[in-house]
């Protein structure tokens, strides 16, 4: 009984630990963000706010268009996600069902590209979307966003659209339907656990995105979050209340989609690279 | 079937490729438009002098210049090394303690939800925010990290102010960043090794470490080893942790070769030189991307 006990605490115990490692970091943040310039500047200091102030939260809307901010994270990352899933579907699907010679070849070749380092592709991106006139413009970060993803995201798929089995195609193909319509009436809703995994795993990577947010969108109503966020601290000062504030105001929606979506994006993760 | 028409194609699987390689083209034509044609562009670029601040010097052909100067560099190889020794410090690093995070993690715990959001919200922040993080934690006056020192009744540190203390300050960072990925990845794998194993070694008196030793890392090789080139591949690449933490100080002594490369390009302006440094940066990681792509190579229309 007594052993049984140990090992039930045990367990708790290497739960918060996990938890809190995770968690941590975070609250510090969120607590910082209640409390004024005069508690901070106490020693020894202080860890739950002693004087919460909601004064940081009107600072971060007041000083930066932080909401102008949000509405362009939201847009790139929606929009990159759409075609580097759409992308990805269809690779992935012609690489599993179409019998193309060499298709493990095309898929490392596809990889291989997909993950060449964003900072090499900065300064000729830069060019390339000066030239174009799409500096400053969400399309400038929508298509390179998608390239970031797709390494991850056909691998998901194409693991997911190996455990369908190709007689539902088949019977499907029978009935009169095309390869294609098979492929989007068929397959997709039946791998749409896989699909939407793909799907947030894109999202989020294009919501971190920071180097080329920072180089292909100087202007200051084009950056994204996490570039925005850097423009709350002064030239030799950093008003760590506000900075937090806006921390915790960028990092809420992140939180949500994957408190919401949790077991897809395990899942998602684990299976582009262990399974996949 | 398809054993005794192996060399002729029949009609339906003629169209069948033609539609595969249409189904190829998007994915391929945005390769080739955001990172095929940029890489050209770069290599072009860096055998070219084309400085944005002498525009009237234009644009000449110089050969192998700009890689000659990167020989002589003081900065580019300090820098380098930078970057190695990051990669040295936070690789390893990242993979012992997502290991230790994906054992803790691998209990059977009733409620599932705050175990994996703390493994995931770290992958989910953004870098920049945990160098921010940090950051405010290293503070000198206001850092958490200087009042635990206090606390114990010992002098407060310059943690971002000096070189080894900051260079320290980033690897935890990036270790606290990276090693929650690491545990994901683990953490599937562990959940693959069949539970008989461990009784079988309990039943013959194995003891944890050993059950560790002989089942444990054994049976979960390939998943490090993917946690490890994934980790290396993004290493190599570190820009946002040391860019919002110390943006490359004191002096240039936490700088890596990424944040030169976007230095040299985006605040001096120099094209020819940054697009030199790119490529030999783009060579180091293409080398190591293979070994990914070597273990991993498979045929997906197979299984």
């Amino acid at each position: 009984m007594q052993v049984l006990k140990n090992r039930r605490a045990m367990i708790i115990l290497a739960g918060l630990i996990v938890a809190a490692n995770g968690f941590f970091p975070a609250l510090w943040i969120l607590f910082t963000s209640f409390k004024t310039e005069v508690e901070l500047m106490r020693v020894p200091i202080t860890i739950i706010p002693q004087a919460p102030t909601i004064e940081n939260y009107i600072r971060v809307f007041v000083d930066q268009p932080i909401l102008r901010f949000l509405f362009n994270s939201v847009v790139v990352a929606v929009l990159s996600t759409l075609l580097c899933v759409t992308c990805s579907a269809l690779a992935a699907y012609a690489l599993v069902r179409l019998r193309l010679p060499g298709a493990g070849v095309i898929l490392s070749v596809l990889l291989a590209i997909a993950m060449f380092p964003l900072i090499s592709m900065m300064v000729p991106l830069f060019q390339v979307m000066r030239d174009l006139g799409l500096l400053n413009t969400w399309w400038a970060l929508i298509f390179p966003h998608a390239v970031l993803s797709m390494p991850v995201c056909t691998l998901v798929l194409i693991s997911f659209f190996q455990d369908i089995p190709r007689d539902l195609e088949n019977a499907a193909m029978i009935d009169g339907c095309t390869r294609l319509g098979a492929l989007w009436h068929v397959v997709i809703p039946l791998t749409a656990p896989g699909v939407f995994t793909a799907g947030i795993l894109a999202f989020v990577n294009s919501w971190d995105e920071f180097l080329l947010a920072l180089t292909l969108s100087p202007r200051v109503a084009s950056r994204t979050l996490p570039v925005g966020i850097t423009l709350y601290q002064g030239e030799f000062s950093f008003p760590w209340p506000i900075i937090s504030a806006a921390l915790i105001v960028a990092i809420v929606p992140i939180c949500i989609v994957i408190a919401i979506f949790q077991e897809r994006v395990v899942s998602g993760l684990t299976s582009g690279g262990v399974k996949g | 079937m398809s054993d005794t028409i192996r060399h002729r194609l029949t009609p339906l699987e003629k169209s069948e490729r033609r539609l595969g390689f249409a189904m190829l083209a998007p994915a391929f034509l945005l390769l080739a438009a955001v990172v095929l044609y940029p890489i050209v562009e770069l290599i072009r670029n860096s055998f070219h002098f084309n400085h944005l601040a002498q525009p009237w010097m234009g644009t000449p052909f110089v050969g192998f210049e700009n890689y000659v100067k990167a020989l002589g560099d003081d900065r580019f190889h300090e820098a380098v090394l930078h970057t190695v020794l990051y990669v040295l410090v936070t690789v390893p690093g990242a993979v012992v303690i997502g290991l230790g995070l994906a054992l803790l993690a691998n209990q059977p715990f009733s409620v599932k939800w705050p175990v994996r959001l703390g493994l995931l919200l770290p992958w989910a922040l953004p870098l920049v925010f945990a160098g921010l993080i940090f950051r405010w934690f290293f503070e000198y006056n206001q850092g958490i990290a200087n009042a635990m020192l206090r606390g114990l009744g010992l002098e407060p540190l310059n943690w971002l102010t000096s070189p080894g203390l900051a260079f320290f300050a980033i690897c935890l960072a990036i270790i606290w960043k990276s090693s929650s990925f690491v545990a994901l990845v683990l953490l599937a794998g562990l959940q693959t090794i069949p539970k008989s194993f461990y009784e079988a070694a309990e039943v013959d008196g194995a003891t944890k470490w050993q059950q560790f030793r002989e089942i444990t890392l054994p049976m979960l090789r390939p998943a490090i080893f993917v946690a490890l080139i994934f980790r290396t591949i993004t290493a190599i690449q570190t820009f946002d942790i040391p860019y919002a933490m110390t943006n490359g100080g004191p002096g240039n002594s936490t700088e890596t070769l990424a944040m030169y490369i976007h230095k040299t390009t985006v605040d001096f302006l120099d094209l020819g030189y940054g697009s030199a440094l790119a490529v030999l940066m783009f060579i180091v990681s293409a080398v190591i991307t293979s070994v990914y792509l070597r273990h991993t190579r498979r045929d997906p229309g197979r299984h």
